[in-house]
């Protein structure tokens, strides 16, 4: 477990090293580098955009981070079966909320309603291997599966 | 509880007594003592959060009135030192100090701004260390550290935002990460109307249309905060700095995007 440990922490070290130069630009407002996959997602995101929100199967989750000031919506469309079959995202925020949620994105498509329930927000950061200070940016994004989510099943039970 | 800090005080005491009274160490004992002494306080004043916990630490804070000047042990009756009255000579920085009186401002949310600068720049005039080259290594890390404690000072007074947020702060109310379940949705989809106009702006001037729009909102905002601060609604201040945080993120995109089109 700590061979693990130190292999993991000696990859962030390397990618620091690696990315440090591209980062210092004015876009990339904090002192620290960001991970590859973060800066994958904030130069590349997926599914950015808008799904009608009066559509009855679409579900919006619309969330804000009081501390930060960032803030996150996402939608997903879900079919008749239950399965989410796209989803989209709109961040304003630090580059480590918009890649929480376009993987957020990413993470829910495909899966059922409940599926996408299970997802947490310790999923999203490990796979961004974001850091502490960063964690709430993926607990943002779990809230607005959630949101989304709820909303969904709200117009789902208004129609019944 | 209390008694592990109790006992932490008296190791600390033991420390200090075999190794010699340095300054550092004093300061640490200050910090243990105001700490043991502050869960002691705990036990026999009530869980206040307002200005009573300030007053409760002075009353029983006995490191306090111990403060004296390290080079001639003069006493420091000034709250805060910057120097010794005596041989002038600059002290460490104070500690549980705020803000405000360190700038020697009443701790209100509105400021003169004016006044706030020229206390600090007599201030940095005074303790800056490129007035302390020819003095002690000693002297000079105290300068350093001075001075860093002024600029911090004087950079979260001058901004309504991070003022109101200090002032919250000093009262025990901070404003917690992670998502806000009671910012209404009505907020968070104005702010997403803004934020997506501003990415879709094309010209400088549309951009500033909206700039001028959100300094109008955060002048409003600032009004609100100094009534709910004056009143001592803390809650109300919170919610409404929450509003500002949200605002004031805009108002940088929209320089930020200015500054694109240059």
């Amino acid at each position: 477990m700590a061979g693990l440990m130190s292999g993991a922490t000696l990859r962030k070290c390397i990618s620091l090293l690696v990315y440090r130069g591209k980062l210092f630009s004015p876009e990339h407002s904090t002192s620290c580098s960001y991970h590859k996959k973060v800066v994958d997602h904030y130069e590349n995101p997926r599914n950015v955009g808008s799904l009608d929100k009066n559509a009855q199967n679409v579900g919006t989750g619309l969330v804000g981070a009081p501390a930060c000031g960032d803030v996150m919506k996402l939608q997903i469309q879900v079919d008749d079966n239950g399965k989410i079959v796209d989803a989209k995202f709109k961040t304003f925020g630090c580059g480590s909320a918009i890649a929480s949620s376009s993987l957020a994105t990413e993470l829910v498509k495909g899966k059922s309603v409940d599926e996408a329930l299970t997802i947490k927000n310790t999923d999203i950061a490990k796979e961004l291997c974001l850091p502490p200070v960063k964690l709430h940016c993926s607990m943002l994004a779990e809230d607005a599966i959630k949101a989304a989510l709820s909303d969904y099943r709200l117009k789902q039970d208004k129609k019944e | 509880m209390l008694r592990v800090n109790t006992l932490r005080v008296l190791c600390r005491t033991g420390t200090l007594l075999q190794t010699g009274w340095s300054l550092k160490d004093r300061q640490s004992l200050s910090r243990a003592v105001t700490c043991a002494l502050q869960s002691l306080q705990q036990q026999f004043v009530p869980q206040d959060r307002g200005d009573k916990r300030d007053v409760g630490v002075r009353h029983l804070c006995t490191a306090q009135v111990c403060l004296t000047c390290w080079n001639c042990q003069h006493p420091l009756k000034q709250k805060p030192a910057f120097f010794c009255e005596s041989c002038e000579v600059v002290q460490p920085p104070p500690e549980d100090t705020s803000y405000f009186s360190i700038l020697e401002c009443d701790c209100t949310f509105t400021l003169d701004t004016l006044k706030l600068q020229k206390k600090y720049l007599q201030l940095q005039r005074l303790l800056h260390p490129d007035n302390f080259s020819q003095k002690s290594e000693r002297e000079q890390g105290y300068s350093e550290s001075q001075s860093a404690l002024v600029n911090k000072a004087y950079e979260t007074l001058l901004k309504p935002l991070s003022r109101g947020l200090y002032m919250l702060e000093l009262q025990g109310l901070n404003i917690e990460e992670g998502t806000d379940s009671a910012v209404n949705s009505e907020l968070l989809m104005e702010l997403m109307e803004i934020n997506e106009a501003l990415d879709a702006v094309e010209t400088p001037q549309e951009a500033n249309e909206i700039g001028q729009d959100t300094k109008g909102k955060l002048a409003d905002l600032t009004e609100q905060i100094d009534t709910a601060l004056n009143k001592g609604e803390l809650q109300t201040a919170k919610a409404l700095l929450t509003k500002m945080k949200y605002f004031a993120n805009i108002e940088e995109k929209v320089k930020e995007k200015l500054s694109s089109f240059m």
